[in-house]
């Protein structure tokens, strides 16, 4: 039966507008050109958006990054992410409607250009025969995974699927987003319907055609429409309520179709396009490495959407509102009026307004602060806490973080900001820390030391320890760097320290938005640098680790750099360091969002806590999903809300799950500090304590003799001690 | 119209400092700079008026009497959007005490001819209290000391301001222009320099001054000129404080002890 032998391949194949007078099929045409044209013209639209945006720097390599794309968007890799249901629903619906899409266009090409030009159709005999299996699998894909999106917005009704927002009040008019939620109705509607009347068109032209037996005996090479066809026929459908049903049908079918391209443009339709571009432009350091300013600039920042690069608008656009970065969010998750999706949502709905008519309103109609329809609140960008976890997660690319830190960078400007943070950024500038200590009292914690720490500045060393504020003024984070001093000094490892010479290394300055004072800091730090001699940097704090490995470098400074986690794991299996005391503490770990996500330094802490005898549970929320402690971007400097539960205190929560856990183990000082806190407050105190893992590494590194006195038990005495 | 801001660069002390040589000041090497905490009060004052209606022909002329490194506090001032900046200077200030550095500032008021001039309270530093007021004296103009909040209408002849007084109470004056008005911290809330203005502003010119080219003789320049003159500073002795050993009868008796002791004294 689907042998082809029988027939004149050249007969088996479809028929396209059989039965049909010439005038209708000259309004077919007529109809596909104007769904073109409009599809066209939108687009037109669209890329005007995008010009009238700036230019966004510096060439990019297409050509990789094209190869990375296609990679990225065959592989579904960063759809089934954290959501593998849905990555895989969307990964039927996509190969589904590539396929319908691809076949449709090899039938057009066939008919118009091929069968024209070169006298007969390719679209024959085993070809064609595969062709229609194919597409009919396409469909069963299609279907199959739209069933269950609906199923998914209609019944299991994920929260992240909520369009309302933390951001407005109920009662505003652009607070539940319901636009949002009838556009993914109306989306998923058409497509199934197309899809749908794809699989009855097909069995009621079979049903139509019948007799003849090049097209009924070869019909199971379209099993859902054969399947069809024979349930038409079981119900009594005969050849010409068929034909009657297929012209009508065919009408309905193609003009949904054509809608729908038509309307790419304007609806969400158009994310498959701007997903790949914006992938295709994804810059891997986009939040490591914050754009520069240039400092003739007229303009800071982003103040009007025309500040906005056309890659930045791009982006907007590349939104699904999928939630991936709402469910990430810790300002989000701690009740404060930030979600990145509604900023990137608003943005979007900013630029369509403004930037999508022939003229360009006036500049004050195109700020994009204030609390109208459309803008974003300086409270909305004040309470990110820059910990990348919105970037690290979106499946396609967005840059929320240099979206939002350019946004405060205008705030800056204006002084639109707490108090508190606008005093600890005129102290960092007064002092060069943002405890607003002297900067000879920078190295006050190295007095009680009973042996001299080489200064970098005078003295070649091998190991230039840059400390970081937290570490050198913090009083509970000195003990920690007092001890990480005795481990380097024991250990024999020639380092040393830039003293009063080492200023706040900016990460945070710069994340705030006052990049003049980061660049001023940068710059004090590498000239400090540049007079000191020395082979490598180590730190023990993550957010120096991130702005002198990734940003220093655009200032002239380029130096090999680690954070001190790599530095003892290497020290541990080279066998320098020997571990004499196994711990056996039930522990968890916290990744750090500037070691982790920011510079991917996962495996480092986990293989010295394996190393320290260890056992290691994890939080459900780990690696690349670390839950931030509230303390990025500047936030440390800033009060949180009275009364709300904070993100350290919402990890603290996460980390109390864990049966037995004894030490929360943190390796960042605003960590320690953070959590210690968090502990007290969210009621943890006394069921397990927080550590930096220097801590464990020292205790595990004494002489058994000199801790056997003390108990095992590391809540009571020797954590404590 | 034009309102004059008098500023100074203050200081801040280390924990652990030592004092010059000559046991009259601290060791320069222990002092962090900063403008006085009442001048930004003051400049956005001057700056609110300027922005506010009516008030684009303000011109905001921000003065100091100090040497270079005082520049960097003007360009504070010159980034926060001063119109112009000034510093007065010759070595023999070093030794001006408020009424001295008042002296100059009344020179300078002089040859600007402002129409409103705000200082500051006090200086974080030296406490005095006294620069603005004596700048009234020696100008002779009308005045109002610590005022918390001024209701003013450029180009208008008059102003009525709220001063703070003892015990929480406040007195609502009318004041005659041109005035000297020195302004009490929280009258308004100061906005930011970001380190890009700052930078920018080290682009504009600060016009630098001698005491003696404004017409300061030296008779009242400097230490001539003041009515104090430092003679010894020095860190207090800590208190004596005593634990008081012994049963609470004990404590009771010693206790009233010292106290006789003490009364005897007095």
């Amino acid at each position: 039966m689907f042998a082809t032998e029988r027939f004149d391949p050249q007969h088996v194949t479809r028929i396209l507008f059989e039965g049909f007078s010439s005038p209708a099929i000259a309004l077919f045409y007529l109809v596909g050109f104007a769904a073109i044209g409009v599809f066209c013209w939108g687009t037109w639209v669209q890329i005007r958006k995008y010009r009238r945006g700036q230019p966004q720097g510096a060439a990019l390599a297409l050509v990789p990054r094209f190869i990375d794309m296609c990679r990225t968007v065959l592989t579904h890799r960063t759809l089934v992410r954290r959501d593998p249901a849905a990555g895989r629903a969307h990964r039927l619906i996509f190969f589904g409607f590539a396929l319908l899409f691809l076949g449709t266009s090899t039938i057009a090409l066939d008919y118009d250009v091929i069968a024209r030009v070169m006298g007969r159709s390719i679209w024959t005999g085993n070809f064609y025969l595969w062709f229609s299996l194919v597409l009919d699998l396409a469909g069963v894909a299609l279907i199959g995974g739209l069933l269950y999106m609906m199923a998914r917005r209609g019944w299991i009704k994920p929260p992240k699927l909520d369009y309302t927002r933390p951001d407005r009040q109920p009662g505003d008019p652009d607070y539940d987003r319901s636009f949002y939620r009838r556009e993914d109705w109306a989306f998923l509607w058409t497509l199934i319907v197309i899809g749908a009347t794809g699989f009855v068109l097909e069995a009621s032209r079979l049903v139509w055609l019948q007799a003849r037996p090049e097209v009924w005996e070869l019909r199971w090479w379209s099993p859902i429409g054969a399947g069809v066809a024979e349930a038409m026929r079981g119900a009594g459908l005969d050849a010409d309520g068929a034909g009657a049903l297929r012209s009508g049908l065919w009408w309905f079918h193609g003009a949904l179709a054509l809608t729908l391209i038509a309307l790419i443009p304007f609806t969400k339709v158009k994310h498959i396009v701007t997903a790949p571009a914006s992938l295709m432009l994804r810059n891997p350091l986009a939040a490591q490495r914050l754009p520069r300013q240039s400092p003739d600039s007229e303009r800071v920042g982003y103040s009007t959407i025309t500040d906005f690069t056309w890659k930045h608008l791009l982006n907007l656009d590349a939104c699904t509102k999928c939630g991936r970065c709402h469910e990430a969010c810790p300002a989000r998750a701690s009740g404060a009026p930030l979600s990145p999706r509604d900023v990137i949502l608003s943005l979007r709905e900013f630029a369509n307004e403004a930037l999508q008519k022939n003229a360009l309103p006036d500049e004050a109609k195109l700020s994009v602060h204030g609390k109208d329809v459309g803008q974003v609140f300086m409270e909305t960008l004040w309470s990110c806490r820059t910990c990348m976890a919105c970037v690290e997660i979106c499946p396609v690319a967005i840059e929320h973080v240099p979206i939002i830190v350019q946004m405060r960078r205008k705030l800056v400007e204006d002084g639109a900001m707490e108090p508190q943070l606008q005093k600890t950024l005129q102290t960092i500038h007064k002092t060069g820390n943002s405890f607003g200590e002297s900067k000879r009292k920078r190295a006050g914690w190295t007095k009680p030391l009973p042996f001299q720490i080489k200064d970098a500045r005078k003295d070649p060393v091998d190991v230039l320890w840059f400390v970081g504020d937290y570490a050198a003024f913090d009083p509970r984070n000195q003990k920690v760097s007092q001890a990480f001093a005795t481990l380097l000094h024991d250990k024999g490892v020639d380092f040393g320290l830039l003293f009063e010479g080492e200023s706040n290394a900016g990460n945070d300055v710069r994340r705030v938005g006052e990049e003049g004072l980061y660049e001023l800091l940068a710059e004090n730090n590498i000239a400090m640098l540049g007079a000191s001699t020395f082979k490598r940097i180590v730190t023990t704090d993550p957010h120096s680790f991130n702005t002198i490995r990734n940003e220093y470098p655009e200032f002239g400074g380029k130096y090999e750099i680690e954070h001190y986690t790599s530095f003892v794991q290497r020290m541990l299996e080279e066998g320098t360091l020997k571990v004499r005391r196994p711990l056996g503490y039930r522990v968890t770990l916290h990744d750090p969002c500037h070691l982790g996500r920011y510079n991917k330094g996962y495996d480092a802490p986990r293989r010295i806590l394996q190393a320290l005898g260890c056992e290691l549970v994890e939080m459900a929320r780990n690696r690349d999903n670390s839950f931030c402690c509230g303390a990025g971007g500047g936030r440390i400097w800033m009060p949180d809300p009275v009364g709300a539960e904070k993100p350290s205190q919402i990890r603290m929560r996460e980390a109390g799950d864990i049966e037995g856990l004894e030490v929360f183990v943190v390796c960042c000082p605003k960590d320690l500090t953070m959590f210690e806190d968090a502990l007290k407050t969210s009621g943890f105190e006394g069921r397990f304590v927080v550590r930096e893992l220097i801590e464990l590494i020292t205790e595990a590194l004494a002489e058994p003799a000199s801790v056997a006195g003390m108990a095992r038990e590391p809540a009571e005495d020797a954590l404590l001690a | 119209m034009k309102i004059l801001v008098p500023i100074k660069q203050v200081a801040t002390l280390d924990e652990d400092f030592e004092f010059r040589e000559d046991g009259r000041d601290i060791d320069p090497d222990f002092l962090i700079h900063d403008l006085n905490e009442w001048d930004n009060y003051t400049l956005e004052e001057a700056m609110r008026l300027k922005e506010g209606p009516g008030g684009e022909g303000i011109e905001v002329v921000v003065a100091t009497v100090g040497p270079e490194s005082a520049d960097e506090e003007l360009r504070k001032c010159l980034a926060k959007g001063a119109d112009r900046a000034l510093r007065v200077w010759s070595d023999a200030l070093e030794d001006a005490d408020a009424i001295g550095v008042a002296r100059v500032l009344a020179a300078l008021a002089r040859r600007e001819s402002p129409d409103l001039i705000f200082a500051g309270v006090q200086a974080t530093d030296h406490a005095c209290g006294a620069t603005g007021m004596a700048l009234a004296g020696l100008l002779d103009l009308p005045h109002a000391a610590v005022v918390a909040a001024l209701d003013y209408t450029p180009g208008s002849n008059s102003a009525t301001v709220r001063r703070e007084l003892e015990g929480g109470s406040y007195a609502s004056v009318r004041i005659d222009c041109p005035a000297v008005l020195t302004l009490q911290l929280g009258i308004n809330t100061p906005r930011y320099a970001s380190l890009r203005g700052i930078k920018q502003a080290a682009q504009r010119p600060i016009e630098v001054l001698d005491a003696e080219a404004l017409g300061v003789t030296a008779d009242a320049l400097g230490a001539a000129g003041s009515a104090s003159r430092v003679r010894r500073m020095y860190v207090p002795e800590k208190g004596r404080a005593q634990m008081i050993e012994g049963t609470p009868a004990e404590q009771a008796a010693r206790l009233a002890q010292i106290i006789k002791e003490f009364g005897g004294a007095a």
